[in-house]
């Protein structure tokens, strides 16, 4: 599902937020990401949602060459993946049910179908009842889970999370990730960047380690360029 | 939740609906940004006025020389050639010559004038005439007076008119009485640039001011903008409410410069109408009918949205997640 080839990302001030890292990730499968601040996880995210460019090697996501969708193609490919954000990105002037139907909205649902798929959306990360609500009203780990409900709304094939656990207590921490599992289980594969590392060995899932922009020993390292995508 | 066959249906079944559901979501959008901008009435009033008094000086001058061109237009067929002929022709080849012109298609009337009656109707007429005394001769020519069919209704065909009866070796000159509307002719011209410049600057300014209003609007809902790019909006769907914001303010512009132009050509007609009836002219100023009403909607309409259109093409791309 994701395959990055000795993948680099320098920036324009010289500064290299990636070096030559190579792993990939089956359809279906789950996987973390982690690594000091700074290590790279964010700009690995980026890349595969296409709000940077490499500047060198190839990313492949489905079957897609990342580096071959021109601009004005990424709205439609970011359409096939969620993403999760730290600090929820949600719209404080729209309700709940407004924030998940958006990415419906852009593709151009109807809006029957679009009732239903967001009201299925809340019922998975059970905040049903509050879909009248805005944002503001709401604790920040709901926040986060309408966040993932936002994120899972167009039942993409990929989930991204960048620290979706960044400000949450350990308990509300562990129900979200559990959330994660579940998508991962009916197909969806998922990569989440986080830095609790607790939780994290907790899970029992791979775990990608970076490290100044290289990958270190993970047991995704050895199968980097594998054909077998 | 993400059942492949299941979504796969929803798909196919979705796209025979794709251009309802697209017309629906541009009334959608159109219906939000238009209750938006009823939210913030002060503001978007006076985003409305600036547009509209823009817009009132070229309409209302465009009115005035609407009104001045239908006076030059109508003449009346007031326009008379005085033919002059040359000394040496007699009264009675005079007289015959005045009988052939009126035989001429083009011509309705034409009457000769014997320059010894001319020249006694001028002693009646005028005090000082005995200084005629002291002339030799009569110093008037014969004369013959045309007036022109009521199908010559343009300067160009009158003129043509003289310049075919001069061909005549009989007549030495001829005199047309129109100049009055050659120079309003002249001044109309004048007045329709002049117009057209005003009306390309303050178009301009319209453009200006609504690119101003767009951009602080794109900068207050910049997070928006930014989430909806991050999930997979396109720039037409980022586009859009902007887009619509600019129409809207440019149809309300408009109507109220409608509204300013009646309110002003009710002022300034009453004044008018008594100047020209001291000129013995019914000329008055005439109001805005349907087509001139459509043209200004139509006009504030694309003004506005073109301003959007420009602020949204320069600021839209400065906004992108990070």
């Amino acid at each position: 599902m994701i395959k990055f080839e000795h993948v680099c990302k320098r920036y324009e001030d010289g500064h290299e937020a990636l070096n030559d890292v190579s792993f990939s990730l089956s359809r279906g499968e789950m996987a973390f990401l982690t690594g000091h601040s700074g290590a790279g996880k964010s700009t690995l995210l980026k890349l595969i949602m296409l709000m940077e460019r490499s500047s060198k090697g190839n990313i492949f996501v489905g079957e897609q060459n990342l580096s071959k969708i021109p601009k004005r193609q990424i709205p439609y490919f970011r359409r096939h993946v969620g993403v999760v954000f730290q600090n929820h990105r949600l719209l404080y002037d729209r309700s709940v049910f407004d924030n998940v139907a958006l990415p419906l909205e852009i593709s151009g649902m109807n809006h029957r179908d679009i009732g239903r798929r967001v009201r299925a959306a809340l019922d998975k990360v059970g905040l049903l009842s509050k879909e009248k609500l805005t944002p503001i009203q709401i604790s920040g780990g709901e926040q986060q889970r309408v966040g993932i409900a936002r994120a899972v709304v167009n039942k993409p094939p990929l989930l991204l999370a960048d620290e979706p656990t960044g400000n949450l207590d350990p308990t509300l921490s562990a129900e979200i990730m559990t959330l994660f599992s579940e998508f991962c289980q009916v197909g969806v594969t998922v990569l989440i960047a986080s830095h609790d590392l607790a939780l994290i060995h907790h899970m029992h899932y791979p775990v990608i380690q970076l490290n100044k922009g290289q990958i270190v020993d993970t047991p995704f390292k050895e199968r980097g360029g594998d054909a077998n995508v | 939740m993400s059942d492949p066959s299941r979504s796969a249906g929803a798909q196919t079944a979705q796209k025979p609906n794709a251009a309802k559901n697209y017309f629906k979501h541009h009334s959608n959008v159109a219906k939000s940004t238009f209750s938006s901008q009823l939210n913030k009435p002060i503001s978007s009033f006076f985003t409305c006025a600036v547009i509209g008094i823009a817009l009132v000086l070229p309409c209302l001058l465009m009115l005035i020389l609407t009104s001045i061109q239908s006076v030059s237009q109508n003449w009346d067929g007031s326009a008379q050639i005085t033919l002059l002929l040359h000394k040496d022709i007699s009264a009675s080849d005079a007289g015959i010559l005045a009988n052939e012109i009126g035989k001429k298609q083009s011509i309705n009337t034409s009457r000769f004038i014997d320059k010894d009656i001319a020249l006694n109707s001028f002693k009646e007429n005028f005090e000082f005439a005995d200084a005629i005394d002291f002339l030799d001769e009569n110093p008037l020519p014969h004369v013959i007076i045309v007036s022109p069919n009521d199908a010559i209704k343009t300067i160009q065909h009158i003129e043509q008119l003289k310049n075919s009866l001069l061909t005549n070796s009989e007549i030495d000159s001829a005199l047309l009485d129109v100049m009055w509307v050659q120079r309003l002719n002249s001044i109309t011209l004048v007045l329709e640039r002049a117009i057209w410049v005003i009306a390309s600057m303050l178009a301009l300014s319209v453009i200006l001011v609504l690119g101003n209003t767009i951009r602080l609007a794109i900068e207050s809902r910049k997070e928006e903008i930014i989430v909806v790019k991050l999930v997979g909006g396109t720039d037409n769907f980022v586009r859009r409410p902007f887009l619509y914001m600019g129409t809207f303010f440019g149809l309300g512009g408009s109507i109220l410069a409608w509204i300013l132009i009646q309110i002003v050509i009710y002022l300034l007609n009453q004044p008018v109408q008594e100047l020209a009836t001291s000129y013995q002219s019914n000329f008055s100023l005439s109001g805005m009918n349907f087509e001139s009403t459509l043209f200004l909607l139509l006009l504030g309409i694309s003004l506005g949205w073109f301003g959007s259109w420009i602020a949204v093409k320069k600021h839209l791309s400065d906004i992108e997640p990070d």
